[in-house]
């Protein structure tokens, strides 16, 4: 076939809609009647509810009410644990957590409202800090041989503790919902989500409601990174109890303040390790224990475990693994999914501890790992033997090489000698797994259906999310390519339960990879139920699906996701194929600390990777920019400052985020090597980026001072309590 | 938001009138930090009386090489005129060291004067303790997150600090604040403008709320060119000044002749200690001599929990903004 689409930077599909003003997004959302919802939250971190006042000042019998008595099914968010209340009835475990809802026509009253709700509490204790939380909320071990039977025979042993702070998404767009309700057609519920189908489950419990009276419509989402993975099942809620009650729609819109305080944020972690190597530096014993901070109720928080249980170990080969992991409750509002899932967080840990191994034993951070790095046939530390092609000391090289890697080390250490701006290069060398862990995706039984439109075209009927990440056009790219049309000839269903099956959740770098290639199956299938010829131009493939439209209707085909051959998950053993593929990458940070200020600016990135294919080079690099400089945010500036259990830098202009003047120069490379299984050999890209860049940078520090850094955020005023300035 | 009425001025006597009338109106210049704190329910004024179309804007020289900048110019504007570049490039750094170009597009220099402070528990009305939001009610950040906060000038009542890159230059230039009142014009030296917050940190500044900015007077200085504005941040751009200094030096035959400097983002105004300066008039310049200066400017610092590295950061980049401001001015010859 001669037409190439996949591998092209095409039009972003929503492009035109976004640029000028077209796109609705769920604020631009009015319906007849419409009125506006308002979350009361707890004031205190724990305590029991003694009495709900209103106070006199605004005309309460104006007011819709809501209160957790009113809810017509169950008083849970059903996701994996069910612990979580969407309001709480007797007992708060956190500050902010929804109490009750209003809802009035009037903004202007409904906020003055706010304030004449008086809720008493009989305080009780509270925990905020993981040094301080017992109660394990989920826990995973994997064991890989015996640790225990070679510290003995170790040349040198290295330990190390690291910690990472937790990190606000600062989406664009805030978190809202638009609900409706009516007997007949039950919950109608629009917004900004990633996961429509996670609403659905989530709303049919709280109504006793089955799936057909749960309806939920994504509208143009600015932006998520997890952070509207499982907290709009909260906010719907919300928005549905208020619109049931109230026989009328009602919007239920976030400000920035509300949305950073009460939603989640990325969980803050603590990873511990001993490293024994051999005389040779070979590893010996890799033994980690990891653990996050789950706040006051599960929600992902087991899954974003597993994933960072999985990944501690990194792309290293060693005989001898164990991780011990736990989520541990504490009193503040749930962490939750964010971009890399627990990944980062063991990564950056695990590769902290590298370079404090290599200089253990007297070799280069490069050496260190190339002694140790996985090859083909090797196992990872769940087990999984490596079947794909591997050259990751090849990768390693060739960003060394790109970064200019050991002119630098060379030419920065002369300099360093004379200047109080010191420079440093550092880098980090990882691996993501794509799609759900274990057995998820075969769980999730996802499914896309294509159909033919009057028009010639072909339809995506697909439950997966455009959120600024690129969905629709990789999507649209894949089916276009398969089917031998244009690009401009296919066209994307807007995610609706009502309307499109469930392909599952936007979610875990699985959109291109898994569910593209069901778009590329779903293509074939679709070909087979046309009449075309066996060669045919999209011209001829438009004309013959019109003239089949009128003749005989629209056409279908479906694909259903079927797990690659010979892949084996043992949940309960953590034991097997932890992931259909990986995609890999080397990170190389330059630095200049400033020794006088503290400040550490980056001003060179490097930031290669192997993803399998490229399907579209410019949203491609976008998803590795974006999450490096996330990645450097969470590293260097992102410090959610906490207070009794709240976020209280709850503003964009004291919770700093990096700018555009902070983002060093970059550059992204690609190597390719086609996975069979995934959408024309693509593998996940959308988390990678996020695992790399904070290790990186603080090797570089650490080649820069000669001073090690074990945890994240690095300010500027920890620098200078390094350099023995500070008391 | 709470209902407001809006008028436009058309000249000054009738914008201090409109002021006078109402003990809840306000001036709005720019609007880049009323409105802000409209919508956050910190400031919520009945009567806005915008004073953008009166004739304020100019930037002219004045007699003796100073410069008169409206108080209506924008930040922007400032920061790119010649006579600015030419007379005190000190200032034309600060100011764009502040905010982003929207920002400074729209800011104007009065309303840069009049900027209230980033303290979060100021600008959170969920916090029902700030002295200067509510006075009586306390201070969240005395035993709150004080990491941003003050070193110096603090009272028990209030240890916020003033937010403005301008006025630490204007500070350290010695400007001169022109107001207009109902009862005719006055001058304040800018060291007067700002207030501590004492027993009173509701009151940021010696201006009376019925008195209007019109000008800053900026005066010329001999060794203008041999300056530095450094400022210390979380980020390149869009953040206040953990620590920030604006300093000139004039160095002739080989020992300090004159030197002005200011700190930032260490007080709840733009810090500025002559005796600081007169301490190392006559000394050799360097570290040394620097570092007694900025001794003597920190003396009586006290700092607070999350916010002791002040200290030693601001000692720090005094000595780093005098030691460039010196080699710029070796680079220009020394001429003072």
């Amino acid at each position: 076939m001669a037409l190439r689409v996949v591998g092209s930077s095409v039009q972003r599909k929503e492009v035109f809609a976004k640029v000028t003003g077209l796109a609705e997004y769920v604020d631009d959302v009015r319906l007849p009647g419409m009125i506006h919802g308002l979350t009361i939250r707890s004031t205190v971190a724990r305590g029991r509810i003694r009495e709900i006042a209103f106070e006199p000042g605004v005309p309460w019998d104006e007011f819709v009410i809501v209160t957790a008595r009113d809810i017509p099914g169950k008083n849970i968010v059903s996701l994996i644990n069910d612990d979580q209340p969407y309001l709480a009835e007797e007992f708060v475990n956190h500050l902010h957590e929804p109490v009750l809802l209003l809802a009035h026509g009037d903004k202007d009253l409904l906020r003055k409202a706010r304030g004449l709700v008086r809720i008493e509490y009989d305080p009780l204790p509270a925990i905020f800090q993981l040094e301080d939380a017992t109660e394990v909320m989920k826990s995973y071990q994997i064991t890989k041989g015996d640790v225990d039977s070679v510290w003995a025979q170790a040349a040198f042993i290295v330990d190390g503790e690291y910690s990472t702070g937790a990190q606000e998404h600062v989406y664009i767009e805030t978190n809202g919902m638009v609900a409706t309700y009516d007997a007949e057609a039950g919950v109608t519920v629009r917004g900004s989500l990633q996961c429509p189908f996670y609403l659905q489950k989530a709303l049919m419990t709280l109504f006793g409601l089955p799936a057909g009276k749960i309806r939920i419509i994504q509208q143009e989402t600015g932006g998520a990174f997890g952070g509207k993975e499982e907290y709009p099942s909260m906010i719907a809620g919300h928005a549905a109890l208020l619109a049931w009650k109230a026989g009328r729609p009602v919007k239920l819109v976030y400000d920035r303040e509300e949305d950073m305080a009460a939603t989640t944020k990325r969980h803050p972690s603590r990873t511990r390790h001993r490293t024994a190597v051999d005389s040779e530096g070979r590893l010996l014993a890799m033994d980690i224990e990891f653990t996050i901070d789950g706040g006051a109720y599960t929600t992902l928080s087991a899954v974003v475990l597993s994933r960072g249980t999985i990944h501690a170990a990194g792309p290293y080969r060693c005989d001898n693994i164990r991780v011990r992991s736990s989520a541990l409750t504490t009193n503040t509002p749930p962490h939750g999914a964010f971009r890399g899932f627990g990944a980062p967080q063991s990564l950056f840990a695990l590769e902290r501890q590298m370079d404090r191994v290599a200089r253990a034993a007297g070799l280069s951070p490069e050496e260190l790992r190339r002694r140790n790095l996985l090859h083909t046939g090797d196992t990872s530390s769940t087990g999984q033997t490596m079947q794909q092609p591997l050259d990751l000391e090849g990768l390693q090289r060739r960003a060394l090489d790109a970064a200019g890697f050991d002119e630098k080390v060379e030419r920065f250490a002369r300099e360093n000698r004379t200047s109080a701006r010191k420079r440093g290069i550092g880098f980090a060398t990882f691996m993501h797994g794509a799609g759900f862990t274990g057995s998820g995706e075969r769980y999730l039984q996802s499914v896309v259906r294509l159909e033919t439109t009057a028009e010639g075209k072909v339809r995506i009927l697909a439950s997966m999310t455009e959120m600024g990440q690129g969905t629709n056009t990789v999507l649209t790219q894949i089916a276009a390519e398969s089917l031998g049309t244009e690009y401009s000839q296919v066209e994307m269903a807007r995610p609706d339960t009502a309307l499109v099956p469930n392909s599952g959740p936007t979610v875990a770098s699985r959109t291109s990879m898994i569910v593209g290639k069901l778009v590329e199956k779903a293509a074939a299938e679709l070909k087979k139920a046309l009449p075309l010829p066996c060669d045919y131009s999209p011209a001829e493939f438009g004309e013959c699906v019109r003239q089949h439209y009128a003749s005989d209707g629209a056409v279908s085909a479906e694909a259903h996701y079927q797990e690659p051959p010979g892949v084996h998950w043992d949940d309960a053993n953590y034991r097997g194929d932890a992931y259909g593929a990986y995609s890999w990458a080397t990170y190389v940070a330059e630095v200049t600390v400033d020794t006088a200020t503290g400040e550490v600016q980056v001003d060179d990135f490097t930031a290669l990777q192997e993803i399998g294919r490229v399907l579209n080079p410019v949203l491609a690099s976008g998803q590795i920019e974006g999450g490096v400089i996330q990645g450097l945010g969470w590293a260097l500036y992102e410090n959610v400052q906490w207070k009794d259990g709240g976020m209280v830098n709850n503003q964009m202009t004291n919770y700093v985020i990096p700018t555009s003047m902070d983002v060093p120069r970059m550059k992204v490379l690609f190597e390719e090597v086609p996975y069979e299984h995934g959408a024309m050999g693509a593998k996940g890209i959308g988390e990678l980026p996020m695992d790399g860049p904070a290790p990186a940078v603080l090797n570089a520090v650490e080649n820069a001072l000669g001073i090690d850094f074990f945890h994240l955020p690095l300010l500027p005023e920890e620098v200078l309590s390094a350099l023995g300035h500070v008391g | 938001m709470k209902p407001f009425t809006y008028l436009q001025a058309t000249d000054v006597p009738s914008a201090l009138r409109a002021i006078s009338s109402s003990p809840d109106a306000r001036f709005i210049g720019g609007g880049t930090n009323l409105v802000d704190l409209m919508k956050y329910g910190v400031e919520q004024p009945a009567h806005l009386i915008d004073i953008g179309k009166l004739p304020l804007a100019n930037i002219e020289p004045l007699p003796g090489g100073g410069v008169r900048i409206g108080a209506l110019a924008r930040n922007s504007d400032i920061a790119n005129h010649l006579l600015i570049r030419e007379k005190a490039p000190l200032l034309a750094e600060a100011i764009v060291a502040g905010a982003s170009p929207q920002l400074r597009n729209a800011a104007t220099a009065g309303g840069n004067l009049m900027q209230r402070t980033r303290c979060y528990y100021f600008y959170d009305t969920g916090f029902t303790q700030c002295n200067k939001r509510i006075p009586g009610s306390g201070c969240a950040a005395r035993d709150g997150l004080n990491r941003i906060h003050a070193i110096l000038g603090t009272s028990d009542k209030c240890i916020a600090t003033n937010p403005s890159d301008m006025s630490v230059a204007l500070a350290a230039i010695g400007a001169t604040v022109q107001v207009q009142g109902n009862s005719g014009p006055r001058s304040i030296p800018f060291a007067d403008f700002h207030r501590l917050p004492g027993e009173t940190p509701q009151i940021d500044t010696n201006l009376n709320k019925e008195e209007l900015i019109t000008a800053i007077d900026v005066p010329g200085f001999p060794f203008a060119l041999n300056y530095c504005y450094l400022k210390v941040r979380d980020r390149r751009s869009y953040a206040f000044a953990l620590v920030s200094v604006a300093a000139m030096i004039d160095v002739r035959a080989g020992k300090i002749h004159d030197v002005r400097f200011a700190l930032g983002g260490v007080a709840p105004k733009p810090w500025r200690v002559p005796a600081a300066e007169q301490q190392v008039i006559g000394q050799e310049p360097g570290a040394e001599a620097y570092g007694n200066a900025a001794d003597v400017a920190l003396k009586g610092a006290r700092t607070f929990p999350h916010n002791a590295f002040k200290l030693e950061l601001a000692r720090r980049s005094i000595i780093r903004a005098l030691t460039t401001a010196a080699v710029k001015g070796e680079r220009n010859g020394n001429v003072g």
